[in-house]
């Protein structure tokens, strides 16, 4: 079976941005598009580097956003401060199971899944071990599409803090876990964007980290390999 | 204008910017989309008059943003006291109390980002009539690539249904007009990037480039 034409390979590469092919520089390194300005290299720089960085920050942070709690409610004076998980249980308990499942898929499913799945992907590639391309890309499609779900939760804090603010009545307030969990969401959207899947079909063909191949050497050294 | 429009489909070479694969052919026919045959990525959404409709789209959606932004959304009240959420109070409360992170994350993905991405929309159809925008408009479109993702109505939107459901037994919750106007807003922001097809932008960049150089 003949290996499928890339564009590296050629010398070339098309610009995230703008989607088009562009002529990399002989010696590599990165260029900006001519169309739309935004700078172009044959892979994202220290692509593996970077999400293995972003996804160990956020597993790191995940800690402190599940035991701190992230807003207490109080109600006439009392009111005690609720975790992630206690608030899930909180509306679980109080029948409406539907909401609790929003929430329980929102807030700790999505952040935990995806930080699992960047994982996956990135112990792939690095061990090169043998998957289907296909679902490695499903995988990174899921991960780069949901994150923005697990917003909800501090969205729902913020407006639940402007909702009930009557002083000593009734009154919302953030803690300190909303913040772990805000950056947790934040890291994990970065780490996403800075994963190239093109890494993905790189391993899969054997030619990981080949970056920077002038064509004139590429087509040398298949010949001299026969 | 008429000349801005371009009949007969241009062939090129393009790589897929997800798999690299390096592939030839024209762009998809008007209101499909266009596959890479390896990773299933969508390469060229066309969607029918692009460019007019995502103007009158992100005109819609910035009209909705005033009332949106400025009525309230929801109204919570308790023995006679009340208080109402609009998009700021929120971030205001949370700014007040001292967590400045997370006020700005949210100011940002429900404020900041969508109002971005109307504006850019608007800027980017709008100003890729004119000559002397062209780089303005290629530097705008770099910009909405950037920002498109962090724009997060829908998720506020959800948040809301799940603010109302956990308070409806604390005290009386009430929907307010703005309301209305937000839903309706989140739907303008998802067909107005649905709508947006930045190809059709580059076309008639190119196009002008071609004509001022068959002027020449």
């Amino acid at each position: 079976m003949s290996a499928p034409q890339k564009a590296l390979k050629k010398g070339m590469t098309s610009c995230l941005s703008c989607h088009q092919l562009i002529i990399l520089p002989a010696r590599g390194g990165r260029c900006r598009c001519p169309r739309c300005g935004a700078s172009v290299y044959g892979r994202i720089d220290g692509s593996l580097m970077l999400t293995w960085a972003l996804t160990i920050t956020g597993a790191l942070l995940l800690l402190p956003a599940n035991i701190l709690p992230i807003m207490s409610v109080i109600y006439l004076g009392a009111g005690e401060p609720s975790t992630i998980i206690s608030g899930v249980m909180q509306l679980y308990n109080s029948g409406m199971w539907g909401i609790a499942l929003i929430v329980f898929v929102a807030s700790i499913a999505v952040p935990v899944m995806k930080l699992l799945g960047l994982i996956l992907l990135l112990v792939q590639i690095q061990l090169r071990l043998h998957f289907v391309p296909t679902q490695a890309m499903k995988i990174y499609r899921v991960v780069s599409g949901i994150g923005r779900w697990s917003l909800l939760d501090l969205f729902m804090i913020s407006i639940l803090a402007a909702l009930v603010d009557m002083g000593f009545i009734a009154q919302v307030a953030a803690g300190p876990g909303s913040t772990a969990f805000a950056s947790v969401v934040v890291v994990t959207m970065l780490a996403a964007r800075s994963f190239d899947p093109r890494l993905i079909w790189d391993a899969h063909d054997g030619d990981l980290y080949a970056t920077a191949v002038e064509p004139e050497t590429a087509h040398r050294s298949a010949a001299e390999n026969g | 204008m008429n000349q801005l429009r371009n009949t007969k489909p241009i062939p090129w070479q393009r790589a897929c910017h997800e798999c690299d694969l390096l592939l030839t052919g024209g762009l998809a026919p008007p209101g499909q989309k266009l596959v890479c045959p390896r990773c299933r990525c969508t390469l060229h959404r066309n969607s029918n008059h692009s460019v007019y409709y995502t103007i009158a789209l992100s005109l819609t959606g910035l009209l909705l943003f005033i009332p949106s932004a400025s009525l309230p959304l929801l109204t919570f009240s308790l023995f006679s006291f009340g208080a109402d959420n609009t998009l700021l109070n929120g971030v205001n409360s949370l700014y007040k109390a001292g967590f400045i992170w997370l006020a700005s994350l949210v100011l940002f993905c429900s404020v900041l980002a969508p109002l971005g991405k109307f504006l850019l929309l608007l800027f980017i159809c709008c100003g890729s009539t004119w000559k002397f925008l062209d780089r303005a408009v290629a530097f705008s479109v770099r910009w909405y690539q950037h920002i498109k993702e962090w724009g997060m109505l829908d998720v506020y939107m959800l948040g809301i249904l799940v603010a109302l459901i956990k308070l409806r037994d604390l005290g009386k919750m009430d929907v307010e007009p703005g309301l209305y106007c937000f839903g309706a807003m989140m739907l303008v922001a998802n067909l107005s990037s649905l709508s947006f097809d930045q190809n059709a932008i580059w076309q008639r960049l190119a196009l002008r480039r071609d004509l001022r150089r068959a002027a020449l």
